[in-house]
């Protein structure tokens, strides 16, 4: 590695830094400051003033705010992210540990269904610009992009595990199989492949169909938009011409010359769509009773637990934060004309 | 040779071009929208399409009085009609000896009143007993016993036998089966037939979709054009104050917006509504928030850029007042981008809502709203379709307006993508 | 020069824009010939359709544009007539182009041995990588750069090394006709010179021919050996290049040429500025296209234009000045051969 893209990663690595204290400190603000008393939320209005004061007491809450702010900074930093309030009062990061893994798992297809679809679907698009086909793609990605993920996911439950029942509705695996289904890494499909138990692989697979199919097309409107956008100026820059002057099929013209430059654009696009991803996952975690960390935020919210949610929703900016800086330094590397 | 020439063609003198024609940049963006048809049909089509969409769904909103034949929160017919399906109606059977009696007659506490293991039965004797309730005088309550039958003919026969007061059964249950039992008379209907039920159909608690779904309208657009002029007025003037003034204040203000902007948009509305609890206008605040860095950015940038330019030096230094800085030079350029992310923003805004209420954030329970009516219809996936393809399908629609609408005005505002 | 063979021959060819402001007349019926092994030079403001004929003689006019009628010929055959893939074999194996913008103009995710094999495999795929790859060796050095540029990304050359990687680019299929599009416009003057010199070199060397288009005249007087001037889609005048600078026929070349500090047409005249601009070519003026700029209008040219006519051997002027017309009052000059 080169002394200043070392140099360049460092910086970039400082750079996000003060993004995350930001969104983490707005957070902290948002449950703390705003309106509402967590505890008493939590407890309801039947508990005692003693009882509240005690659990107030235990949790360290009734000293003064900034020092709640920075024992709170501190836990983000140390990645422990303290107790539970509800639910067995477990160590969030065991129950972030369990969750974490479901929600990857449902990720990663549908971002490779969005980037399949919707950068090829752009291009295309992109080269027939302004004929019907162009018309048509564009206003189906509007189309998608209108749609609200859950509604979408539930006409897909309604379609292909009502109507057509050919897969299952809901969860992660068929409860049946889950009783006996010995879980490692919580990947079930790696734990499935991992202890040789094809039964519950097919489960596992079967069940991820559906969500990860919901979340995929749900992001490619923005994506079909994104790629056909960049490709447009791509193909009306010089190199372009030139390549075709000098007879270069369009073909590889559209599809590897300008389509490799756009990947450049795109993927920084791509670092700020992952927080539509993860806004997406919540709804389709929540439609297909899919036990992610979206699933457990939305739980944790109504029940008040604000150490779990304020812990959750760091976790969310740390993620984010680490995306965009994972999509810089890929761009640095893919792009030969940076220079740091 | 010469002769040839002599024939050429006059060159004909140029036509008469309207002066505003011949140069583009300084017509407004209102005309140029006109002029716009013709060179990006597709796009022209797709904003006028969307527009007139757009003004029929605000009528609708405005005055959904107008369109919703019932009340959205009342309850007008048995739970879980399907769309266009006439609510059963149902026969009150007694013996004939008991004469000629009413329903009112054989409800007591005491009446034993028999009907089918799963039929709707139940539920009209309950709608019956309900409307006797209301006229009831003071004191009296009627309220008979419930008998569930098995089969028809074992519940008929012990009508006959005089076990129960009553049997209640629709006519198709019936079918025939009467004639088998001589002792036993149809006396009355309990729910009326001709009906011819609700085009979308009625949900769980028998309200009439269609009537919700066109109130729920009136929400989604409230909640929508407000949350975004609350963002455009808090996004814009920011913008245009950091863009201007520079230096730590805009920088610092630049990297909290980038921060929110890089922040999953749903998500911090979800932890702002649940802290502020339910209610309309801290759901219009939730989603406000997250649309302000849009408006942030994008009229910083344009300021900036102007800022730059050496004209706007010019201006400023013979002492121009800012507000002619900002009429003559910042709004022209900041106003298409600013009228295309509004309408996008309010598209966003309606979904974001209907995801807030999906998620039962937000709105009290009962609010005829489209996020809500898709909750709570997901419970009945199995069953009943139509509770969650009609709301699902008007935030759809209404979504797609707005965004159609901005998408294809930036098409043809977009100066990256016009060719000369 | 000794008896020149023809390579190209263009014909009444017309290119038209279709813009929001109406049809653009880009350029209208411009014909000339283009001989083996010449540099030829193609001038005239910025604006008046050079560029759109550089492309539309390897019919590369995207639309809006259209050619709207024409013939080329090149090498005895009309490529009006070739379908899609004729046409992608002759751009760079027949004609190469090179364009304005060195830092645009190359792929900048591709390395400059990549631009190169690819560019011969698209020709010709059974050619072997390794084949390719010492093709491109010999071409690079050729051009005067150092073998380890071959591994270079576009944006790690000069702008001179990236228009010669273009010229390179065009050479190695052994192309007739290389177009440069305003190559030397965007280099400074000491780079711009070396690249005219290399652009001869070239030309002795692999006996290209070369159509320079550029509204620089004083570059063209350089290199070129004949000289197209243009002026709002038309052929004002062809020469070559000694006669047009000592004698220049059409008004229009009269005025380009003064309007260059160095080359005076006499030393009492103060260094002169163009009246007018050049005319919004959607609806460009009647008769003469030059009329509202011209010094010596006549009644005429502001209603008949003049055709492209041969006032000398090898020497075409488009001015009522040199061309007889019943209705014209002044005398005709007879140009001396
Ligand atoms: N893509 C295009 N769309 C519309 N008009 C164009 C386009 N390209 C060129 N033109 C018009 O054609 C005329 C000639 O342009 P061009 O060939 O680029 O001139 P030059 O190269 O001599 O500067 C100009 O008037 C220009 O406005
Ligand atoms: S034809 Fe007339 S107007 Fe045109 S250049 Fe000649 S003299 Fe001038
Ligand atoms: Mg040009």
């Amino acid at each position: 590695m080169s002394s200043s893209l070392r140099r360049f990663l460092i910086t970039r690595i400082l750079l996000t830094i003060p993004m995350v204290l930001i969104l983490v400190t707005m957070i902290f603000f948002i449950m703390r400051v705003l309106p509402g008393d967590p505890i008493r939320s939590q407890l309801g209005p039947r508990v005692s003033e003693e009882q509240a004061d005690a659990l107030r007491e235990r949790l360290g809450l009734n000293r003064p705010l900034y020092i709640q702010y920075f024992d709170f900074l501190w836990d983000m930093v140390t990645l422990d992210f303290g107790t539970a309030l509800t639910q067995g009062e477990r160590p969030i990061r065991d129950e972030l540990g369990e969750r974490l893994p479901a929600t990857i798992e449902l990720t990663i297809p549908a971002i490779a269904i969005t980037a399949l679809i919707g950068i090829l679907s752009g291009a295309f698009a992109a080269k027939n610009r302004k004929k019907p086909i162009d018309y048509s793609i564009r206003l189906l990605s509007i189309a998608i992009y209108s749609i609200p993920i859950f509604f979408m996911g539930l006409i897909f439950q309604i379609i292909f595990a009502v109507r057509i029942p050919i897969l299952p509705l809901s969860g992660r695996m068929d409860t049946l199989l889950l009783t006996q289904f010995e879980s490692i890494t919580n990947f079930y499909v790696i734990d499935a492949i991992l202890t040789g138990n094809w039964p519950a692989l097919r489960s596992a697979l079967t069940h991820l169909i559906m969500p990860s199919i919901t979340l995929g097309l749900a992001l490619t409107g923005v994506f079909v938009r994104l790629t056909r956008v960049n490709m447009i100026e791509m193909l009306q820059s010089d190199f372009i011409t030139a390549g075709r002057a000098r007879g270069i099929p369009e073909r590889r013209l559209v599809y590897k010359h300008a389509l490799r430059n756009t990947f450049i654009p795109i993927l920084t696009l791509l670092g700020l769509q992952f927080a539509i991803l993860l806004a997406g996952a919540v709804l389709t975690e929540t439609t297909f009773s899919w036990p992610g960390v979206g699933r457990y935020l939305v739980d944790r919210i109504e029940l008040r637990d604000y150490t779990a949610v304020q812990a959750t929703i760091g976790v969310f900016a740390l993620f984010v934060a680490l995306i965009s800086l994972l999509m810089d330094i890929i761009y640095a590397l893919i792009d030969p004309r940076i220079r740091y | 040779m010469e002769s040839e020439k002599i024939n050429k063609e006059i060159a004909p003198t140029p036509e008469e071009v309207p002066e505003w024609l011949l140069d583009l940049d300084k017509v407004g963006f209102v005309r140029r929208l006109f002029l716009a048809r013709k060179w990006y049909g597709g796009d022209w089509w797709f904003v006028a399409i969307s527009a007139v969409l757009l003004l029929f769904f605000i009528i609708v909103g405005i005055f959904p009085q107008w369109f919703a034949p019932y009340d959205p929160r009342a309850e007008v017919g048995p739970s879980l009609l399907a769309p266009g399906e006439p609510p059963a109606s149902y026969l009150l059977i007694t013996p004939l000896e008991s004469g000629d009696i009413r329903f009112r007659d054989i409800s007591d506490r005491t009446n034993n009143i028999g009907f089918i293991i799963g039929s709707a039965a139940s539920q009209a004797m309950r709608e019956a007993t309900d409307e006797l309730n209301e006229d009831a005088p003071e004191g009296v309550r009627y309220q008979p016993r419930q008998q569930r039958y098995e089969t028809l003919e074992e519940g008929l026969q012990s009508l006959a036998d005089g076990e129960i007061d009553g049997f209640i059964a629709s006519p198709e249950e019936l079918g025939g089966t009467l004639e088998d039992f001589p002792t036993l008379q149809v006396v009355s209907t309990l729910r009326e037939v001709g009906e011819s039920g609700f085009i979308f159909g009625t949900n769980q608690i028998g309200q009439d979709i269609l009537s919700r779904i066109i109130w729920g309208t009136r929400i989604a657009l409230i909640v929508g054009l407000s949350s975004a002029v609350v963002s455009f007025l808090i996004g814009v003037p920011l913008g245009l104050v950091s863009g201007f003034v520079g230096g730590p204040f805009d920088r610092i203000l630049t990297l909290l917006m980038d921060s929110l902007y890089s922040f999953p948009g749903l998500i911090l509305a979800i932890s702002i509504a649940a802290v502020l609890g339910a209610g309309i206008g801290n759901i219009i605040v939730s989603i406000a928030v997250l649309y302000v860095p849009t408006y942030y950015r994008i009229v910083r940038g344009q300021t900036l850029a102007v800022r730059e330019e050496l004209y706007v030096e010019a201006a400023r230094s013979i002492g121009t007042k800012w507000t002619t800085i900002l009429r003559k030079y910042i709004f022209p350029n900041v106003i298409p981008s600013v009228v295309i992310i509004f309408s996008v923003n309010v598209g966003d805004a309606i979904l974001t809502e209907a995801g807030l209420s999906f998620l039962g954030f937000g709105l009290p329970p009962d609010t005829p709203d489209w996020g809500i009516d898709l909750a709570r219809g997901q419970d009945y996936v199995r069953r009943a379709w139509w509770l969650i393809t009609y709301p699902g399908l008007m935030v759809t629609m209404v979504t797609l307006s707005f965004s159609m609408l901005g998408e294809s005005l930036s098409e043809i505002l977009n100066p990256r993508l016009t060719e000369r | 020069m000794a008896e020149k063979e023809l390579l190209s021959q263009i014909r009444n060819l017309s290119v038209e824009y279709k813009t929001r402001l109406g049809q653009v007349s880009a350029v209208d019926s411009v014909s000339f010939d283009i001989y083996k092994g010449e540099i030829l030079g193609l001038v005239g403001e910025s604006g008046c359709g050079k560029s759109t004929m550089g492309k539309a003689l390897m019919r590369m006019i995207q639309p809006p544009g259209k050619i709207t009628g024409g013939q080329i010929i090149f090498q005895g055959e009309d490529i009006m007539t070739y379908d899609d893939n004729q046409m992608r074999d002759f751009r760079g194996r027949k004609v190469s182009m090179i364009f304005q913008d060195p830092m645009t103009s190359l792929n900048p995710t591709q390395r400059v041995d990549e631009h190169i094999i690819e560019a011969i495999q698209v020709h010709e795929p059974q050619v072997k990588i390794e084949e390719a790859l010492k093709l491109a060796e010999k071409m690079i050095r050729k051009l005067g750069m150092q073998k380890r540029r071959m591994n270079s990304y576009p944006h790690q050359l000069s702008g001179g090394m990236r228009q010669r990687v273009m010229v390179g680019l065009g050479l190695v299929l052994n192309a007739d006709l290389i177009v440069a599009d305003e190559a030397t416009t965007s280099l400074d003057v000491i780079v711009e010179a070396q690249l005219a010199d290399q652009l001869k070199d070239i030309r002795e060397e692999f006996g290209v021919s070369l159509l320079v288009i550029t509204h620089n005249i004083a570059l063209v007087a350089e290199i070129s050996d004949r000289i197209v001037v243009m002026y709002a889609g038309h052929v004002m005048e062809i020469a070559n290049v000694e006669p047009i600078f000592d004698n220049p026929l059409h008004p229009y070349t009269r005025g380009l040429l003064k309007s260059i500090p160095n080359i005076k047409l006499n030393d009492t005249e103060e260094l002169y500025k163009m009246p007018g601009e050049p005319p919004n070519l959607t609806h460009p003026p009647s008769g003469c296209r030059f009329h509202p700029r011209c010094p010596r209008v006549m009644p005429i040219c502001k209603v008949h234009g003049p055709d492209l006519t041969e006032v000398s051997p090898g020497r075409f002027v488009k001015c009522w000045l040199y061309i007889d017309h019943p209705e014209k009052e002044s005398e005709t000059i007879k140009v001396e051969a």
